[in-house]
């Protein structure tokens, strides 16, 4: 039992089953291959042919319900002949035939009788005249090499026709383009060019004294050279022609490999998307976050934008590679072109945007006293949240994290600036500067305002938050906090061993750098604070050749004590021995 | 070398000659064509004759018109041009002047024997 299909041939209509229908369109879609070289006459003849088809189907079918068969299309392709029958020497029309030469090249088919899958390999083999062993061997490599084989295999699957004639085949396995075929042909047309001067000479030394003789040889010659450059043109062609494949093939390898990658890039950025976890390990482009447009078209538009360049090159690169390739209607052209274009306006418009929202510089701040009597010690401590944050250990750093406050994703971030600073007034006082960019004055500044900062006075603990929170879409915004903590002179502060990274460039008399500074005492002077049990290695270079320092060493070997004092060194040492001085 | 193919190649040369000849006598549709070449044994498969009636007709030799068919689609007549006919009778000559130039050859051989 088979289905059955209802065609219309050359006007007059027919059941014919399926299989029938199939060898049919081969047959016609073989002859159409055959006719390729003619491409004006080839749709007039294929008309003709159907027709006549049609005609001696008609005859053969007795009545109307009849179905058309496969020995009903055998029999028909018995007496019209083989595609290549139809196939008619060129030199009877030459003078019609002006632009006819490919006829004679190689041409990529696949090769239907010695394949595994399609036959692109074989095919390939043909073409470049090597074992396809070798062609199979580089595409199993290239399968094992994150399957790029199986897609170009794919693709140059769809994209060259099989080789299905005898001519066909025969074009398939032309010649192959190779030196010694090269070389010969030079040779061949060398020695056409020197018998032709031969003779030439040979003629006028003859007949030397016959004036019109002379200008004949003369023509010889000259017909000669030109010889001798068209087969320097051969010669170049041929190179080209192999320079060209070679370019052929490097286009098509380089535009596989971006386009593979894009398609791994989309695809992964799907899944991370889908599973959730890509917050804390994929850093997007910024303005995924920011932009108006869905982050899935951002990543659409980028596909696009990026893949269709390179889709084209890939095609160019068939296309060199044998002008054999189907190539694609206009309207698909002009269709991708569009889609590049809007794909290219859509980042283009995401950008914009994106810039824009960083136009602007917000500030935000926010001052509050400290009670503090002139005595106490202050102590200055940074807090995290444990809660909040996986990170062990409180630091300053410009990424960011994403984390949950409740149940809402927010931004978490280390940038936290701490300074201390002396003042004029009673009291102490902290105040708190948050930044923020945007798109306009205002809406920085309510960004800045929005930032979650807070610090805890509690005995002579001054406890700053290591962090701020904010809305996570600020995430490329650079935010920060800056902390400035007022003291008036002579009060005394303990640094925390946990403001190590977060002090920023604190101003003290002995010139000590930031990250020694904290585990000390210091004491509040007018030119800022000055340390009372400091390590003098600590002190800055400045400090210690304008003030000279002290050392006093006290341990098991005993007392040992230095002084440096504008270069001139004393030193005291009290042992075992007993007291020396140097 | 195979024999089939010099034979193919000897009917193709004169197949051209053959179609114009059959026309000389007035317009005929494909069919026709086809089953004189056929009858004549000139033709083994159809298919070649299909691109050679187009492109004697782009050349400008012959012409064609449709015409409706009571049994069935409109049907293709072609019938010769001027210059199909004067091309014709080109051939023509060529064609005795070949044939007399086989025969003498043909026959030289067999006398010599």
């Amino acid at each position: 039992m088979n289905k059955t299909i209802n065609i219309n041939l050359g006007g007059i209509f027919f059941h014919i089953d399926e299989l029938a229908y199939q060898k049919l369109k081969h047959y016609l879609d073989a002859i159409r291959r055959s006719l390729s070289d003619d491409p004006q006459g080839r749709d007039e003849i294929l008309n003709d042919i159907e027709l006549r088809i049609g005609e001696l189907l008609s005859d053969r079918i007795k009545n109307e319900r009849q179905v058309i068969n496969e020995a009903d299309i055998d029999e028909i392709t018995k007496i019209m002949g083989k595609p290549e029958d139809y196939l008619v020497d060129e030199e009877l029309f030459e003078d019609q035939q002006i632009n006819k030469q490919s006829s004679s090249s190689k041409k990529l088919f696949r090769d239907s009788e010695d394949k595994f899958l399609g036959g692109v390999c074989a095919g390939l083999a043909h073409y470049f005249g090597i074992d396809a062993l070798w062609v199979r061997i580089l595409w199993l490599v290239l399968v094992f090499s994150f399957g790029t084989g199986i897609l170009i295999y794919a693709i140059l699957w769809i994209l060259i026709p099989v080789a299905e004639t005898t001519a066909e085949k025969l074009q398939m396995k032309g010649e192959p383009v190779n030196i010694s075929n090269i070389e010969r042909k030079i040779r061949e047309e060398f020695q056409d060019v020197s018998s032709r001067v031969k003779d030439g000479v040979n003629s006028a030394t003859e007949k030397v004294k016959n004036p019109e003789f002379k200008r004949n040889v003369e023509n010889r010659a000259k017909s000669g050279i030109q010889e001798i450059i068209e087969t320097l043109g051969k010669i170049l062609s041929a190179i080209f022609n192999i320079f060209g494949k070679f370019i052929g093939a490097l286009l098509i390898f380089i535009a596989a490999i971006t386009l593979i990658a894009l398609i791994f890039g989309a695809f992964s950025w799907g899944s991370i998307e889908m599973l959730g976890f890509g917050d804390d390990y994929v850093h997007y482009p910024p303005f995924f976050f920011d932009s108006v447009i869905p982050s899935w078209l951002l990543v659409a538009f980028t596909f696009l934008a990026v893949g269709i360049p390179f889709f084209v090159l890939f095609m160019l690169g068939l296309k060199i590679l044998s002008n054999n390739v189907k190539s694609f209607s206009s309207t698909t052209k002009l269709s991708l072109l569009g889609v590049w274009i809007i794909a290219l306006l859509g980042l283009g418009f995401a950008g914009i945007n994106f810039a824009t929202q960083k136009a602007y510089d917000g500030v935000h701040n926010q001052t509050e006293d400290i009670l503090l009597t002139p005595i106490d010690t202050l102590r200055i401590k940074m807090v995290g949240d444990e809660n909040l944050s996986n990170r062990k250990e409180l630091r300053r750093n410009y990424g960011y994290e994403s984390v949950y406050d409740g149940d809402i994703q927010k931004l978490y971030s280390t940038r936290v600036f701490v300074d201390i600073k002396t003042t004029d007034k009673e009291n102490a006082f902290v105040k708190i500067r948050k930044e923020s960019e945007g798109n306009n004055r205002l809406t920085a500044n309510k960004d800045a305002e929005a930032i979650e900062y807070q610090f805890n006075l509690n005995d002579k603990n001054l406890l700053l938050n290591g962090y701020f929170l904010s809305n996570f879409h600020n995430k490329f915004k650079d935010q920060s906090v800056d902390i400035t903590i007022y003291l008036p002179v002579n009060s005394i502060i303990y640094l925390d061993n946990s403001t190590r990274s977060f002090l920023n460039d604190v101003d003290n008399i002995q010139n000590i750098h930031d990250r020694d500074m904290p585990k000390n005492y210091y004491k509040m002077t007018e030119n800022g604070l000055e340390c009372l049990d400091c390590n003098e290695t600590i002190f800055g270079d400045d400090y210690k050749e304008k003030n000279g320092s002290f050392n006093l060493k006290l341990d098991e070997n005993g007392l040992k004590i230095k002084v440096n004092d504008n270069n001139n060194n004393a030193e005291v040492n009290i042992d075992e021995t007993g007291i020396t001085i140097d | 070398m195979k024999i089939e193919n010099t034979k193919a190649q000897m009917r193709k040369g004169v197949l051209e000659y053959c179609i114009l000849s059959i026309l000389q006598h007035g317009d005929a549709y494909t069919s026709e064509i086809l089953s004189q070449l056929k009858d004549a044994k000139l033709l083994v498969v159809e298919g070649t004759v299909y691109p050679l009636l187009t492109r004697l007709k782009n050349a400008g030799l012959l012409e064609y018109r449709w015409e409706e068919s009571t049994s069935g689609p409109p049907r293709k007549y072609y019938d010769l041009t001027e210059t199909g006919r004067l091309f014709l009778n080109e051939l023509n000559s060529t064609w005795s002047e070949l044939v007399e130039a086989v025969n003498l050859v043909t026959n030289k051989k067999s006398t010599e024997k």
